[in-house]
């Protein structure tokens, strides 16, 4: 049996443990080549780094993100939807802390995928004096089968 | 910038989709998925013979020719919402594209709405959604 929709719902508004993440000058070098981006080591960094700082500093791992949704990578989660709201420019070699958690639960039925959970959960980073800077929404569709 | 409702964006295509990048991000990531890197459990998995590209990946594509057609201002990009519609596989070839929708003006900025995808073919999306830049 799936994880109960109640259990899942009463996850609604708990935050991540959060953290913080620093954007180091040779990763933004190294993801940018991976990606074919402009491969730097200063000014500012890639619109991507609302993503990247948002899932590498919110706490848990996406591993164990699945886990607190009563799933595992072998359940074959998708990825549904993100969306990147840049506030104000990220800084290669600048910190940002991290926070947020799971904003809706949503479980739907298909007549050909059966049951599913589409879970989203919404990332706001900072910079160090405070100021929102980025938010990050994404949201991961769960099967549930027996 | 010149930019009126139905200004296409300069596209950006990925011909090959490399492989060696994938194993990069996902050590960069700390994306355990064996997918992005290793065969071996692609075929098991019964997904063929190739890696699965990162879906960041893809958005990263999308994001890249926004901020190449903004003359390479990574500040320019504002907002972008995408959903992810399929999988994209080491060494195909891929595009990504966009179209204005809408220009305006909030808090004295000139901003451009766009409609933006990336595609295997015409019929083939693989990623769709829409997007903020700032166009001077």
């Amino acid at each position: 049996m799936p994880i109960a929709i109640e259990e899942l719902e009463a996850l609604i508004g708990k935050p991540f443990p959060g953290g913080t993440y620093a954007i180091e000058p040779y990763q933004h070098w190294l993801m940018m080549d991976a990606v074919g981006g402009a491969a730097t080591r200063t000014g500012t960094a890639n619109p991507m780094y609302v993503y990247y700082a948002a899932l590498a500093g919110m706490g848990i791992s996406v591993d164990e993100l699945f886990h607190l949704v009563g799933a595992t990578a072998e359940d074959g989660p998708m990825f549904g939807e993100t969306t990147l709201e840049a506030i104000k420019p990220l800084e290669v070699g600048a910190t940002y802390s991290v926070s947020g958690g799971i904003t809706s639960v949503i479980r739907k039925e298909g007549r050909k995928a059966g049951v599913f959970d589409i879970v989203e959960f919404r990332l706001e980073l900072r910079d160090a004096s405070g100021e929102l800077v980025g938010v990050n929404t994404n949201s991961f569709i769960f099967p549930r089968r027996d | 910038m010149d930019v009126t409702v139905g200004t296409e964006v300069p596209p950006l295509t990925i011909d090959p989709v490399p492989l060696e990048p994938m194993k990069t991000v996902g050590a960069l990531l700390q994306d355990s998925n064996p997918i992005h890197w290793d065969v071996e459990s692609v075929r098991a998995l019964g997904m063929g013979d190739r890696p699965v590209n990162q879906g960041p990946n893809n958005l990263a594509y999308v994001i890249n020719m926004l901020v190449a057609w903004a003359g390479g201002d990574n500040a320019a990009l504002r907002r972008i919402q995408c959903r992810f519609l399929g999988n994209v596989f080491g060494g195909d070839a891929v595009t990504a594209r966009g179209v204005v929708t809408a220009v305006r003006e909030e808090n004295g900025e000139r901003l451009a709405d766009l409609d933006v995808w990336l595609e295997r073919s015409a019929e083939d999306r693989v990623l769709a959604g829409t997007a903020t830049v700032a166009v001077g």
